[in-house]
């Protein structure tokens, strides 16, 4: 059997815990560059006059108005209370998937013979207790089933966040409760292809010939129509993938018109992506630069522009990227615009064992490894970019994101901890 | 970094050089009695995933022994036992109190258990 176990309202939930004020209160978050509503709490999903995940200027007056509490998106936070529920979870089983920040699948196979409901409310209780965060669990004999599963123990109010679908009888039952849009990994194409054979709910799937599914929706299609039927073929991976790209494109707080702070903006871009490249140990072969003006503009000139380089040897060297983004970013800027967002993008990802040396390259003079390792080290230690290349200057804040609301890092800074006003 | 030459291949050398002595003859006394330092983060923090560090202003937990800018260390895995100094909710706030005789359950929320206050001395 299989566990999938995922975090109510998330990043709201995280907020909340170090704040009891909000306890029972509408709150939600808003993304990078506080442009939109990603992720509410149940209180403010309630206030159903109000379009929630919708662009920030919209419906600002309406949250103020209701008292919705805004918080912008403090990952550093989401990301550490994120990795104590996933310890904790290791705990309860050798085998913990991670799926994402706020997911992941446990293997809770041989243990059959135990209560697993009452299994499923002690990993329930012991994460709320533990870091105060509310979860829901469901288990399943497969992926697909356990992640249906777990939508029923949250919309199914009688089953307190957790449930079992451990017979024959329950897996019907669910399969007749679910619209087809609701099962993990059948997308809105294929929902509009399903409905029009007449397949509204899972139940209806799975009647469906193997031949047929496997025709119109490939072997992903098959293997969700197993899956459903409880057979499991969707392997269980505790190693995350190693990416095949990695990227980071955000809107400047402000229009940009000059170079130099472009340029300042693309290195803390690289200098980014280049971290995550070191973290999965590999280097990266291609980098593409693109530039853009604000396309919803009505009053400015419109350009956009990316081009791809490839680096002469695959690196993950932070100072060899910047200096290849830079030229890149010489080849596609062009003055005279008000520039809305700069981004890269590395590819050509290659283990950095298997990193081939160029016969006609002297070896770089970026190549130290030491320095770059002592970098990562301190950043660990002090902070995001407290040593950091020349390249991304000293005005950051005239080009970052605008974090207006931002929490505490609570968890990872000395200097952020939550703070009690002493009180009888 | 050292850079070797061998014929027309230049290659650099950068072996790790830490600065160890040369000297041979009887090594340290202490060889087969090192151990690792204190780690005081290991020893206050039991409960890494459960423990977080709390920081109070003013003067009026006095009686409790905690003073202005000290530091909890607050466990929420720990079951509360009586007496205990805890971090309680009540009335949408933190609060200090020890844990009365049966718990706290109708007066207030346990937010964790308080295992250690950190305190500046100079």
């Amino acid at each position: 059997m299989i566990a999938m176990v995922d975090c109510n309202s998330f990043y709201a939930s995280c907020e909340q815990v170090f704040r009891p004020d909000l306890w029972g209160k509408p709150v939600v978050v808003l993304s990078n560059n506080d442009g939109c509503v990603i992720a509410a709490n149940a209180e403010a999903k309630r206030l159903a006059h109000i379009p929630m995940f919708e662009a920030v200027y919209k419906i600002k007056d309406a949250l103020i108005k209701n008292n919705v509490t805004f918080f912008s998106s403090n990952y550093t936070l989401y990301g550490e209370m994120s990795q104590r529920v996933m310890n904790i979870l290791g705990t309860f089983s050798p085998h913990v998937e991670v799926y994402s920040i706020d997911e992941a699948f446990v293997d809770v196979g041989g243990m059959e013979h135990l209560d697993l409901k009452a299994y499923g409310h002690n990993i329930k209780e012991r994460i709320y207790k533990e870091t105060g965060l509310p979860v829901g669990v469901g288990v399943a004999p497969t992926k697909v089933l356990a992640k249906l599963a777990n939508r029923m123990s949250k919309k199914i109010a009688s089953h307190h966040h957790v449930y079992i679908m451990d017979t024959e009888e329950k897996r019907l039952e669910a399969l007749a409760w679910a619209e087809i849009g609701d099962i993990w990994g059948i997308g809105r194409k294929h929902v509009m292809r399903l409905h029009q054979v007449g397949v509204f709910k899972a139940i209806d799937f799975v009647r469906l010939p193997l031949a047929w599914v496997r025709k119109e929706m490939t072997i992903v299609g098959e293997r969700l129509w197993k899956e459903l039927q409880g057979e499991s073929c969707l392997e269980f991976m505790t190693m995350p993938k190693p990416k095949k790209a990695i990227g980071t494109a955000k809107s400047f707080g402000q229009k940009l018109r000059d170079l130099g702070r472009i340029e300042e903006a693309c290195a803390y871009y690289i200098t980014e992506v280049a971290e995550v490249l070191r973290a999965q140990n590999s280097c990266a072969t291609y980098i593409q630069v693109f530039l853009h003006t604000n396309y919803h503009s009505k009053i400015d000139k419109q350009y956009s522009k990316g081009t791809t380089v490839t680096m002469p040897i695959p690196t993950n060297d932070t100072f060899a990227l910047i200096s290849e983004a830079r030229k890149a970013l010489h080849h596609i800027y062009k003055p005279g615009y008000r520039y809305k967002k700069v981004g890269v993008n590395l590819s050509g990802i290659i283990p950095q064992e298997y990193v081939q040396g160029n016969l006609f390259q002297q070896r770089s003079k970026f190549n130290d490894k030491r320095l770059i390792a002592t970098l990562d080290k301190l950043n660990m230690k002090f902070g995001k970019s407290t040593i950091a290349s020349a390249m991304i200057g000293t005005r950051v804040d005239e080009w970052e994101l605008i974090k207006r609301e931002r929490s505490p890092r609570y968890t990872t800074q000395w200097g952020e901890l939550l703070t009690v006003k002493a009180v009888h | 970094m050292e850079i070797q030459y061998s014929g027309k291949i230049k290659k650099v050398n950068d072996a790790h050089t830490a600065e160890v002595s040369k000297q041979t003859g009887f090594p340290s006394a202490a060889t087969h009695y090192m151990e690792a330092p204190i780690d005081l983060h290991k020893e206050l923090t039991i409960h890494q995933d459960a423990t977080f560090y709390i920081r109070v202003e003013g003067n009026e937990w006095k009686s409790y022994n905690i003073l202005h800018k000290d530091v909890l260390i607050v466990d929420r895995s720990l079951k509360p036992n009586f007496e205990d100094l805890a971090l309680v909710v009540q009335d949408a706030t933190f609060k200090v109190m020890r844990i009365p005789f049966g718990g706290c359950k109708d007066i207030c929320t346990l937010w964790g258990v308080i295992t250690y206050i950190i305190h500046y001395a100079r």
